[in-house]
């Protein structure tokens, strides 16, 4: 097929494609909106606006929740405990000499033979 | 435009008064174009109510108010997507999936109680809808707001946000695509071309 041909060809499809869609463009009936349609599209705005709120409350409410959280746990750790602390302000050697009693010196003097 | 800017600015204001003129204004056009991006009588109702849905809820991003327009069809041919890859299309309608109105329809035109220019244009919807739906959903929506709705290419710029060279270069291929589909001789390749041949 000579390329002439084919564009021709081409052209002529192009056009009956165009007047099928037009014809169909004409076919297609024209859509009524129900009685119903307006109060529906309200109902879901209503319905939408709803869940919002909702979900905003629920979100304000986890912030707050969360703050007085914070809050409250740095008032904790701020204010020093006379007992029962797990937090000391001994130092780490001071810590460690504590915890192994059995080093002192007592224990570890040399031994005198009495003869 | 179908209402004034006046009246899109007091709803974008929050003014339910406003949107509902808007909405009574569009609706019509709406519908219309859904039933063609969709077809499917019995869901253009709904998806139509969900486009206005989110034209609510999305009004106040809405930059000025002469874009308008594109911005409504935007959200349309959205909503028509969502719904089309939702329920993805069966290539042949079974009896239980047609609507009352299209039964009754069909009924006559089985018993030959509807006139031949009825016949015709149900012939055409069918033939076209089944070309449509032998391509993509993009081609399919594409194609119907430019060649169904009438759309230039100005408009369908403003709506899929891409310059004028890409547009034609994707409707040209998704022209191509439905050629194809039409069958070699113009004859639809699924035998259902007889309703072109009365165009």
């Amino acid at each position: 097929m000579s390329m002439t041909n084919y564009w021709n060809q081409q052209g002529d499809r192009d056009a009956e494609l165009n007047a099928l869609f037009r014809a169909y463009r004409a076919a297609c009936p024209e859509k009524e909106p129900s009685a119903n349609f307006m109060p529906e599209v309200w109902r879901r705005i209503e319905e939408r606006q709803h869940s919002q709120f909702l979900l905003g409350r629920w979100a304000r409410a986890l912030v707050t929740a969360a703050a007085v959280l914070s809050l409250g746990m740095a008032a904790y750790l701020y204010i020093p405990h006379a007992h029962g602390t797990v937090f000391s302000f001994e130092s780490y050697v001071e810590a460690i000499a504590a915890g192994h009693a059995v080093d002192s010196a007592e224990f570890v003097d040399p031994v005198v033979d009495e003869l | 435009m179908l209402v004034d800017f006046e009246l899109i600015k007091r709803a974008q204001t929050g003014e339910s008064a406003a949107f509902n003129e808007v909405v009574l204004a569009y609706r019509k056009r709406t519908l219309g174009t859904i039933a063609r991006l969709i077809s499917r009588p019995e869901d253009v109702e709904d998806v139509a109510q969900e486009v206005f849905l989110r034209l609510y809820f999305s009004l106040d991003q809405l930059r000025t108010a002469e874009v308008f327009e594109p911005w409504l069809y935007r959200l349309t041919v959205n909503a028509a997507y969502d719904y089309l890859r939702k329920h993805r299309r069966r290539m042949e309608s079974r009896m239980s999936d047609l609507s009352e109105q299209q039964v009754v329809l069909a009924d006559a035109v089985a018993g030959g109680r509807v006139d031949h220019e009825v016949r015709q244009q149900r012939q055409v919807r069918e033939t076209v809808d089944s070309l449509l739906n032998a391509v993509s959903e993009a081609d399919r929506i594409l194609l119907t707001l430019k060649e169904v709705e009438g759309l230039s290419l100005k408009e369908l710029e403003k709506i899929y946000r891409v310059n004028e060279n890409a547009l034609k270069v994707r409707l040209f291929r998704a022209r191509q695509r439905v050629l194809k589909a039409l069958g070699p001789g113009g004859k639809e390749s699924r035998g259902e071309g007889k309703a072109k041949a009365e165009i």
